[in-house]
């Protein structure tokens, strides 16, 4: 069996295959199916330093290859997630990488801040794609500057590893992405969905405007790893409209040291799972003996 | 609860817009109860997420399905012949549960039926079917339940009383005054809006089956959501902590 363990801020993980945050709900949902142990780590849904109630409905729609979803970071709040539903993941001792979110500077450094370092806890992941209400509803994530200040803030607070994840929607992800490492991220989490409008042909009207992902998503996704991966000094785990083993091995190849699955899951629930094994079986078919030895071949030449 | 495997044996047109699915699985379901759904696709199709579907019926390995084409999904569903392979992610979600003291009275709308006839044939005559519908064509929906004497509303009276269905139960409450009765409903939002006022001054209990788009069926992506009186977290998804709901804890 080809080597899949990965080494992530000094930890070990057994896998490079994450589920993308929210997509996998708090974790204990997928218990009938499958462990949450199969994971190389699992990602929370965002957290928020206060519960968040959502959207009103509809929040999910279908598009041909793809879906757009305006859930509204529904979550139960960093301290809940803490009492509740940790427990779980050290009962079953498996890593965890923690998401979290704010619409101010001071809700991200009090979320993060809150979040104690554990074993366990491989990294934070913060969610750059948020509207800044302080600044008219503009990304945190859209300019260079913006993420370098929220991201050095974030950093003075918490000693746990950061990713900072990304939104698709700038000029340039390489100035985003080098601006997030230069304020100190440890790692880049690419791509968030990409900003999008769904339409109601029968009712003629716009019934919600979210994030699109799915495979519609998969070659900005790849882009985006490959030109940053090329450049950044800090690990890039890619995400972005993986559905199979295959497309898994390309983010690998073009420079991701680790991969989440987020949309596949709801195509098919066994889909995190079935790419981890096929991920070992393409090494073992063509001859790689570990992970590492592909992570970034398509750099070359 | 599992991913199955299955084949179309049949996919009969039953009334306008409506079909009856039957599909023979390739292993058990497990355990079914009144109430549940499966999440189901034709794999290598146009559709692109899996539709949620009330299972109308499950024994010795065929799984049932009653059906209204209401878009792309079920669109597509309606033209599969027999022999097309489909995935059932199932039984998903909260069942009806039914206590031995309370007298059982169902109410259904149109295609709500569907999420209710599990229901009403495990209550083997011993509930009051309350049916509603737009004309009599869509009464041939109620045909596994005829034998249970429902009584029938339509809009244009072609069958049984006009009106709607809520209006038609009405007629009855009086002879429920003193008795301890629950209802089991399902049906179109407006119908269980009326039904809510109806019976919110005697405070019956009730059961209500919600629907909502969905894309996982597992509560794993909380799409599906239905705003509920629990001031902590008000939205609780239809897939996971529904679809049946206690309806004096949903907002309508």
């Amino acid at each position: 069996m080809g080597n899949i363990s990965v080494k992530l801020f000094g930890k070990n993980l057994h896998n490079p295959v994450f589920n993308a945050s929210g997509t996998l709900g708090y974790g204990v949902e997928i218990e009938p199916l499958w462990g949450v142990e199969t994971l190389g780590a699992y990602v929370t849904k965002g957290l928020s330093i206060k519960p968040h109630h959502g959207n009103l409905t509809p929040r999910v729609w279908e598009e041909r290859y793809g879906m757009i979803n305006s859930i509204g970071l529904q979550n139960v709040g960093v301290e809940r997630f803490f009492d509740t539903y940790f427990p779980f993941f050290k009962k079953k001792k498996t890593p965890v990488i923690v998401n979290f979110f704010g619409f101010t500077e001071d809700e991200y450094i009090a979320c993060a801040g809150k979040i104690k370092p554990d074993r366990l806890i491989i990294a934070l992941e913060m969610n750059l794609s948020c509207p800044n209400i302080k600044a008219g509803g503009i990304s945190f994530g859209k300019e260079p500057r913006m993420v370098f200040d929220i991201v050095k803030k974030v950093k003075a607070v918490t000693k746990i590893p950061l990713f900072a994840k990304l939104t698709p929607e700038v000029r340039n992800i390489v100035d985003i992405a080098t601006a997030a490492c230069e304020a100190g991220a440890d790692g880049l989490t690419l791509i968030n969905t990409m900003p999008a409008a769904g339409f109601d042909a029968k009712k003629r009207n716009i019934p919600l405007k979210g994030g699109l992902s799915g495979p519609v998503l998969k070659p900005i996704a790849l882009r985006a790893v490959h030109e940053c991966s090329k450049v950044v000094p800090v690990p890039v785990v890619g995400v972005g409209g993986i559905m199979d083993a295959m497309d898994a091995v390309s983010f690998f190849m073009a420079g991701a040291r680790a991969i989440q699955i987020g949309t596949a899951t709801f195509i098919d629930p066994y889909a995190i799972p079935k790419i981890i094994k096929g991920v070992s079986n393409y090494l073992d078919a063509n001859g790689y003996k570990k992970i590492d030895d592909i992570i970034g071949i398509a750099h070359e030449k | 609860m599992d991913d199955i495997e299955g084949k179309i044996i049949s996919n009969k047109k039953i009334a306008q817009g409506h079909y009856l699915l039957r599909i023979r699985l390739s292993r058990s379901m497990g355990m079914v109860r009144p109430g549940q759904f499966v999440m189901m696709k034709i794999p290598g199709g146009e559709v692109f997420l899996r539709r949620p579907f009330s299972i109308y019926d499950y024994q010795q390995g065929i799984l049932t399905v009653m059906y209204k084409v209401v878009g792309k999904g079920t669109e597509q569903l309606s033209k599969a012949p027999k022999g097309t392979p489909v995935l059932t992610l199932g039984p998903l979600g909260r069942w009806f549960t039914v206590s031995d003291s309370a007298i059982p009275i169902v109410v259904a709308g149109g295609i709500g039926f569907a999420g209710v006839s599990a229901l009403a044939k495990i209550l083997q005559g011993k509930a009051s079917i309350f049916f509603g519908c737009s004309a009599l064509d869509e009464v041939s929906l109620l045909k596994g339940a005829m034998h249970f004497h429902p009584f029938i509303a339509t809009l244009d009276g072609s069958c049984g009383f006009k009106g709607n269905v809520i209006q038609l139960l009405k007629k009855h409450l009086k002879g429920w005054k003193g008795k301890n009765v629950e209802i089991f409903a399902c049906g179109p939002e407006n119908m269980v809006k009326s039904l809510k006022k109806l019976i919110e001054p005697y405070k019956i209990p009730c059961q209500v089956l919600l629907e909502e788009r969905m894309a996982c069926g597992l509560g794993l992506c909380f799409g599906c959501v239905k705003k509920t009186t629990d001031a902590q977290e008000p939205y609780k998804r239809v897939c996971k902590e529904g679809p049946v709901f206690d309806l004096w804890e949903i907002s309508l």
